[in-house]
């Protein structure tokens, strides 16, 4: 209970700083920046709430967020259907998959559970690249303008500058972190973190496990759907690969498992760690503080090689940092730190 | 009738060689109860040695199995000392996560030394055919690999049944503790059961590498189609993985003939979903209860 108090100012502080900021920063990079922050942030607490809190590991979330982004891209562009209005069509064709999805797969468990959630994901990136008539097959679905969004005859915004996409992704990353604070602090909760921890046991005790895993998996669904959505208007191009691809699935994955599973904020410590780092790789920044700091020349060979490729292999990073995660701090960030702690407050006694 | 016969033909051909992938991954799974998630990409490296050896020495793609085969029983055992066996007793999602990270840093790797470009190797039976007659035709690069997976496959079945150290392996997967109460060093044993599991995958990948593209993100497919074919064939069976390599090698040509070459992934996908909903102990596993 003492704990509580600064920690809500604590958050309060930051979400005010973070309301504020537009007003000072207007770099577009810089915006870029935090709204990749906010997707990621709401991608990760997203499969947090069925991978970490009910224990079920979901290697094909991009299915979800494919499901999400391409109704509303979809919806958009052949019916010229605003978004805010496609993301709840969005909404409800991911609740229907999620459950037919969740029928099939809650059956299995452990290993068999991730390759069938990958199964599933795999059949909707390839129904994706064919039924062209729907989805553009391969190509992709591209749209470049918006419409305005207009409360009666106001216009709120044009979309024209990055200021309305970055709070509309605080808003989808602090309504992730809302409704995870919620489920901890809630019965619902408790039913998730039983079915983790003693599947047979929490079905002794008289949880109905397959209704609580379908529930998880509803909420998780459908919190990915709408930061897939936002992603689809925002970068205004989507194709199978990119949001519906096994890499997207592992990412989503990797931000909560890095960061710490079963958390409020790991996911948040996750994307901070990973959105800069992969930010930096891909903008060949790391390149140009290796030239800069003289360890290697820019004209040389080794510098023009790392200048053309390493931009290309920004995942390797993710790569590394499982490994090395899964080796020496296999609860996360989040686990690494707790652990440090309490061995600190053992020393001090 | 024709049709019928050649995607039957095609099928089992291609078959063979999704058979030896699939006995790669359920020994690894047998002996370790790992699932290897970067099986695929484990193949893909197997891809790029046969590149490398082509292009530069230009040995003969089915030649340089003689090459790959040792080289690729190396790296996977390396794999396995230096990091699998630090998981074999962690939580499952650790197990899959560290062979996704091996993965992910195998293909990239790749990506940054070889960039992302397709490569071909280009032979001078690439694309030459046989005609048995009644208008079916064999393709003579799938015939000779399918030849050398036949080969392989029965030396690795003498192998595991007939040598000391197959039968070692072969009760470490039944029961690790047994096994190593029986004296069997079982740590060597996972080395040599992943070892001898990404040779079979490298193998494959050198075998298919006169008929398909290489590049970096190749891995990912043939990881997927291995664990329809080990858990068609239940998971840690040899005979089932086989079994299943070949069935998985039949439906999709038959797919790809009768429905559409796009839909034949998805075929594949749903009966894998069918196989564990129905029978998750798969065609020759038990079902452990």
């Amino acid at each position: 209970m003492m704990k509580t108090l600064p920690r809500a100012a604590a958050f309060l502080v930051i979400v005010g700083g973070l309301l504020a900021l537009p007003r000072y920063v207007d770099n577009p990079y810089a915006l870029h920046m935090m709204i990749l922050l906010f997707l990621s942030i709401s991608q990760g607490e997203s499969w947090n709430i069925l991978g970490g809190y009910t224990g079920q590991h979901s290697v094909g979330h991009a299915a979800y967020f494919g499901v999400g982004a391409y109704t509303t891209m979809m919806l958009l562009q052949a019916k010229g259907i605003a978004p805010w209005f496609g993301v709840w069509a969005g909404v409800a064709a991911v609740i229907v998959v999620a459950l037919v999805i969740g029928s099939i797969c809650f059956r299995l468990r452990g290993p068999y559970f991730v390759l069938a959630s990958i199964a599933v994901a795999e059949i909707m990136r390839l129904s994706a690249i064919n039924l062209t008539g729907l989805t553009n097959g391969a190509e992709g679905i591209l749209v470049t303008d918006l419409p305005p969004f207009k409360i009666g005859e106001r216009v709120v915004t044009d979309f024209m500058t990055k200021v309305p996409f970055y709070y509309l992704g605080l808003a989808l990353a602090l309504l992730t972190l809302l409704v995870t604070w919620g489920i901890e602090r809630s019965k619902l909760g408790y039913y998730f973190q039983a079915i983790r921890e003693d599947q047979d046991a929490a079905h002794s005790l008289g949880i109905p496990i397959a209704r609580y895993k379908n529930i998880g998996l509803v909420i998780s669904a459908v919190l990915t759907a709408l930061a897939g959505s936002f992603y689809g208007i925002y970068v205004g191009f989507v194709d199978p690969p990119t949001v519906l691809g096994l890499d997207l699935s592992v990412q989503i994955m990797l931000i909560a498992i890095i960061g710490g599973m079963g958390t409020l904020y790991g996911p948040v410590l996750g994307s901070l760690v990973l959105v800069p780092l992969s930010e930096a790789l891909r903008s060949n920044l790391i390149t140009d503080l290796l030239v800069k700091s003289g360890l290697v020349s820019a004209d040389s060979r080794t510098g023009q090689f790392l200048k053309e490729n390493l931009a290309h292999a920004h995942v390797l990073l993710y790569g590394i940092l499982v490994v090395l995660v899964i080796l020496f701090m296999p609860e996360g960030i989040m686990g690494f730190v707790k652990k440090l702690a309490s061995r600190r407050r053992k020393e001090a006694v | 009738m024709a049709v019928f016969l050649q995607s039957l033909i095609s099928g089992i051909l291609i078959g063979g060689v999704y058979a030896l992938i699939g006995i790669g991954l359920t020994l690894i799974f047998g002996v370790m109860r790992v699932i290897n998630f970067g099986h695929g990409d484990i193949l893909m490296v197997g891809m790029y040695l046969t590149y490398i050896l082509f292009t530069f020495a230009g040995i003969d793609p089915f030649v340089s199995v003689l090459i790959s085969f040792p080289l690729m029983f190396l790296f996977g055992g390396f794999l396995q000392k230096v990091f699998i066996n630090r998981v074999l007793n962690a939580v499952a999602q650790n197990q899959i996560l560290l062979t996704i990270g091996l993965g992910l840093i195998m293909s990239n790797t790749v990506m940054l030394i070889f960039t992302s470009d397709y490569k071909i190797i280009t032979t001078s039976y690439s694309s030459s055919t046989i005609q048995v007659g009644g208008g079916v035709s064999v393709s003579w690069p799938l015939l000779v690999s399918f030849l050398i997976t036949a080969v392989i496959t029965a030396v690795l079945y003498w192998f595991l049944l007939k040598t000391d150290t197959g039968q070692a392996i072969r009760a470490t997967a039944q029961d690790r503790e047994a096994a190593q109460l029986m004296g069997i060093n079982v740590k060597r044993m996972s080395i040599i059961a992943f070892g001898l599991g990404s040779a079979l995958a490298g193998t494959a990948g050198a075998l298919i590498s006169p008929t398909y593209y290489i590049f970096p993100q190749v891995g990912s497919v043939f990881t997927l189609k291995a664990f329809v074919i080990t858990v068609l064939g239940g998971m840690g069976s040899v005979v089932g993985a086989t079994l299943g390599g070949v069935l998985i090698g039949i439906t999709e040509s038959m797919s790809a003939a009768y429905i559409s070459s796009g839909w034949k992934d998805v075929v594949v996908f749903v009966l894998f979903l069918l196989v564990l909903l129905l029978k998750p102990s798969g065609l020759m596993g038990k079902s452990r209860t």
